[in-house]
Parts: C-alpha cells; structure tokens; sequence
C-alpha cells in the first residue's frame, strides 16, 4: 500500500490545476461580510442559517455562508472581457438540529464579464471535467431557468403562484402539480406544458426532441437552442456522453437566468456539484456583467472521499528489551521501505490493533508470528 | 440491489399487496414480520421496514433508493426527494380539533398540541394567528382534555377516537394519502427500475 497524499488533498490538487490551466486565479477572502449581504439575498443561500456575530462597532457581522455573493460584490462593474476566478474557502452553516455549527470546504468558480457562447461551454465542460476528476460515475444535470420562465409566463402565473409551481415542479410532482393548477385555473394547454416538465429527464440526445415539443414561446426557442449549443459543442469534443438534461431541475428565479447544472456522482445521495448563470444577481449588485460558475460540495463527497482503512497497519512488529535497537531499527525502515504500514510495539501483544499481519522480532531478525 | 423503503404499521400489507399486483416480489413482507430487511427471491429487491416518519430520511440520504410514506410525514420533514406518484391509499385528514363545544379565545394565542409541529405552524402562519405550539409525541387527544392546549392538530381517519374522547374535528387543513418518493441521485443512476416501478404502480394504483 503506497503511502499516498489523502485522496481529499489529490483531488483538490487535481481541481487547482484543471482550474488554473484555464487561467482562472485563485480569490481568497475573509471568513466574514456584512450580515446585510446575506439579509438582501437569502433565497440565494443553500441553507438560512447564517452565523452571526456583532463586531466592536455594533454592526451585525456573519461567518460566510456563500461564496458567490462575495465575489459577485467585489467583481468588476463592466461588461468587458472575463474575469477568471476560482476559491477554495470555507463556508460556515448552523444545524438547528444537532445545535452545531459546521465548517464546510468548498471549491468553485466563477467567470464574470462578457459571458458568450464560448465562456458558457468553457464553464460547463469544466463542470463536467471536475466530475470525472472525482473517479466515480457521475451525471450533469443540465437545464435552462429561461425555458421554465417561459412556460411560466405564457401560463400567466403571479408570483406566488410561480413560487408554488417551481416548488412542486422541483419535487418532480406530477400529481400535485395538476390538482395545483386546476385549483389556480391554468388553461389546461399552459397546465400540460408544466407537469409535462416533470417527466422531462434522461440523456440529451434522446430527451431533447421531446422538450421542442414543449416549447411555447420565443424566449422557451432560445433556451432550447442555448442548450443545444452547449451539448454539441461538448458533444464534438467528446465531453457529451453523462451529459443529462432535465428541465424539472431549478435554481431560483430571481438570480438564475440562463443555462443551470447539477453534477451527481455514484455513492453520494445529494448533488456534489451545482451551478448556473446568474445575470440577474450580478445586476441586484449594480454590475453590467454577466457571470456563470459552480461550486463543488466536498462536504457531500466526503464518504467518497474517506482514506479510511481497515486495518492500522500492514505489519505490527513485537519487540522486547533486550533486543538489539541498531538491528530493530534497520529491519522495521525496511519494511517500511516496502510500501508497507508498519506498527512498533514493545512486548507480547496488542490486541487493541486491526494488522495485516504480526511479526515478532527475535535474536537480530523478524519471524512471522504463528 | 435496488432499495424500497416501507413504512412499517397499517400501510405495509396494502402497499406489498399493490406491489405484488404489479408483478413484483415482495419476498414476504408482512406486518408482523419482525425482520426488518427482506429480498425479493431473485435477491434484486431489498425491502426495509422503517417507522413511518423515518422512511423520507432513509430516502433522502440515500440508504433507500425510493420509498413509500403518507404525505404527511413529507410536509412535516421538508425532505429533499422527489415526489414521484400520489399512490391513493392510506387516505386520510390532518384536522384541527377542539372538545365539542369549543369557543375559541382570540384575544391570546391558540395552544396547539400536535405531533406536527410544523404543518401546524404553516397553517397557523397562513391565517395570520398567533399560536403557542405543544409537540408530544401520542395521545394527542389527553391535551385538550386536561387544558394543557386548547385545540389539537393530527391525523384524523374515521373519527372514532376523537368522538370517545368528546372532541370533534373544527377544520381540515388538509388531506392526505400515501406517496412514492425517491432519492435524487438514485433518479439518475437507476434510472430505468424507477421508471419501471413508477409505471407499474401508477397503472395499479387506481384499483387497490
């Protein structure tokens, strides 16, 4: 067994540098912002509960629950070329269930400026590229927030009528959505189209006609071909095949309006990667530009990450007083020198120890025990 | 190995009869079987028999890959799953009720012992009312009865009970059956045995 770097610290390693090769620099941060930042935004927020603490000034401060709004804060305020930037930062939430607080990592990127066909792609392989680094099999979920805000425009649904829809919508819940609707009155054609959404998932080549046939306007026929574009071109290079597209998956209305994605790997029950373009957020901070980017959840991967072992050692070596140091010594860095883990232990036994195997050193040289 | 979380109790020979109409093998699960893992016999199916509230936590983290609970344990838990079918049994109302005779006080907050702090808390939020929350975990019916809350907040069936203990039902606040849940990441990776269960269990479901 080599004595390998934890598979945690490979993979962070891996994802710097698919990062960086692509000239994205890191951006490092305080551990705190303004309670206000994450007041004005709390639906961006995975979870509400925010850290708080007040500062020597009386001014109401938070541990970061997010990175995003603190990096679309300090952005550029142009819509001029792209500003590459990745983070690996932790992020503190509170669990109103054990009263604990956690620190989560979290890695991501972001790109701001003048997002175009291009960055998009960029942004969505390297998605699907921080995936396949994980070594397990994995999915992208892929969706548009313009294609759901179409349909819910040609439906004419208020706003707490959309907020209810997205909710059962995002619950892939056919049968609610449809009682749902009729209750609101929803011609029945606009009422098809949504709870048709539900079902709408599987890979993209087989998944995509089905969703034309859903379109209901113009602003539905450009997500569509946004879509489109960004699977051929990933397609063409070979990066398509765990591609999915499933238009149930949402983020919020209010900051998203573009393409979103949801990575998925095999063994963690959540999703590990989740992502999207997010105009309308920089716009609710004063920015001309457009941004897009993703955060990786490692906390959701950490089983799959685990280096736990289930033994202690390869080789527990038993010695005893009068053996001689400079020959125990030579004989267990040899061992080592093996690729295996070795233990050191003075007297018979150890019985508290899961080892591989035992050995026991006796007159100048190690024998197998028993 | 394909998981399916049950909810042990009243549900479980309704749902394992719905399953075996639907061509699958329930590897004979029954209500009294103590077991708590069971196969299907070809050993493709594994079935656990969970407490009803638990069975959206099993699904939702993963250690079942779809799972069947009523509607009201999934309100009150705000799981993160997807709620694939409305299986229509295990009918029943979430209902307030009051000893007959009640006339409510609405100069101060409404006690409300429940076993469902927070449906009770939405619907009491969606009315605008001040209410002072009382979560016990049984016999509901004693609070209101003793004076420890005013009005109760729980599943009602037939209403028996709540009649034997001189209360009645004062408002629904909503209805309930049981549901076909599934985990999210299970949805992409297993695929075609969700859509093949879902298939048939909706084609059954009307008839049981």
């Amino acid at each position: 067994m080599a004595p390998t770097e934890s598979k945690r610290n490979q993979l962070l390693t891996r994802l710097r540098t698919l990062y960086e090769g692509l000239g994205y620099t890191r951006f490092s941060m305080r551990r705190f912002e303004e309670y206000g930042l994450y007041l004005e935004n709390k639906s961006f927020l995975k979870s509400e509960n925010v850290l708080t603490f007040t500062n020597p000034d009386g001014k109401l401060m938070a541990l970061k629950p997010d990175v995003t709004l603190s990096i679309v804060k300090h952005a550029r305020k142009e819509r001029q070329g792209i500003e590459r930037v990745y983070y690996q930062e932790s992020v503190y939430s509170y669990s109103a269930l054990s009263r604990e607080v956690a620190e989560i990592e979290q890695m991501g990127i972001e790109a701001m400026g003048d997002v175009d066909g291009y960055v998009v792609s960029e942004v969505v392989r390297l998605a699907v590229e921080s995936l396949s680094i994980i070594g397990l099999p994995y999915v992208l979920d892929i969706s548009h927030m313009g294609f759901t805000a179409g349909l819910l425009l040609s439906a004419g649904l208020t706003p707490e009528q959309q907020a209810e829809t997205l909710s059962l919508i995002r619950r892939k819940s056919a049968h609610e959505l449809e009682a749902y609707l009729q209750s609101q009155r929803v011609d029945p054609d606009s009422a098809e189209r949504i709870i048709q959404l539900t079902r709408l998932a599987g890979p993209f080549a087989q998944v995509f006609s089905a969703a034309l046939a859903l379109s209901a306007n113009e602003q539905t026929d450009t997500a569509l071909a946004e879509l489109k574009a960004v699977f051929d071109t990933l397609e063409a290079a070979g990066a398509a095949d765990e591609l999915r597209l499933d238009l149930s998956m949402l983020n919020e209305l209010d900051y998203y309006n573009g393409i979103v994605f949801q990575g998925y790997v095999q063994g963690a029950p959540r999703a590990v990667l989740s992502g999207g373009r997010y105009d309308l957020l920089m716009r609710r901070f004063g920015k001309e530009a457009d941004g897009i980017g993703f955060a990786v959840y490692l906390d959701e991967l950490s089983r799959s990450l685990s280096d736990h072992r289930a033994l202690d050692a390869d080789v527990l070596v038993l010695y005893h007083d009068e053996d001689d140091i400079s020959q125990l010594h030579q004989a267990v860095f040899k061992l080592a020198a093996q690729n295996l883990r070795v233990i050191t232990r003075k007297g018979e036994i150890a019985p508290e120890l899961k080892v591989g195997k035992t050995m026991c050193f006796e007159n100048g040289t190690l024998k197998e025990d028993r | 190995m394909f998981t399916i979380a049950l909810p042990k109790g009243r549900l479980v020979d309704k749902v394992c009869k719905l399953f075996e109409a639907s061509g699958l093998d329930c590897g004979g699960v029954q209500t009294d079987d103590r077991r708590l893992v069971a196969y299907s016999a070809d050993g493709s199916i594994r079935y656990l028999q969970v407490k009803p509230s638990d069975v959206a936590i099993y699904v939702e983290r993963g250690a079942a890959d779809v799972g069947i609970c009523g509607k009201d344990t999934l309100l009150e838990g705000e799981n993160d799953v997807y709620e694939l079918l409305d299986l229509g049994f295990g009918k029943c109302r979430m209902c307030v009720a009051a000893p007959v005779g009640f006339r409510e006080d609405l100069t101060a907050p409404l006690r409300v012992a429940t076993k469902y702090p927070g449906i009770a808390k939405a619907y009491y939020a969606g009315k605008s009312r001040e209410i002072d929350i009382i979560k016990l975990n049984g016999s509901i019916e004693l609070a209101p009865i003793l004076g420890l809350s005013d009005v109760i907040v729980d599943l009602v069936e037939t209403g028996t009970t709540l009649k034997q203990n001189n209360l009645e039902v004062t408002e629904t606040v909503l209805s309930i059956s049981a549901r076909l849940i599934a985990n999210k990441a299970s949805m992409k990776f297993k695929t075609a045995e969700i859509e093949r269960l879902t298939q048939a269990l909706r084609k059954e479901g009307a008839s049981v």
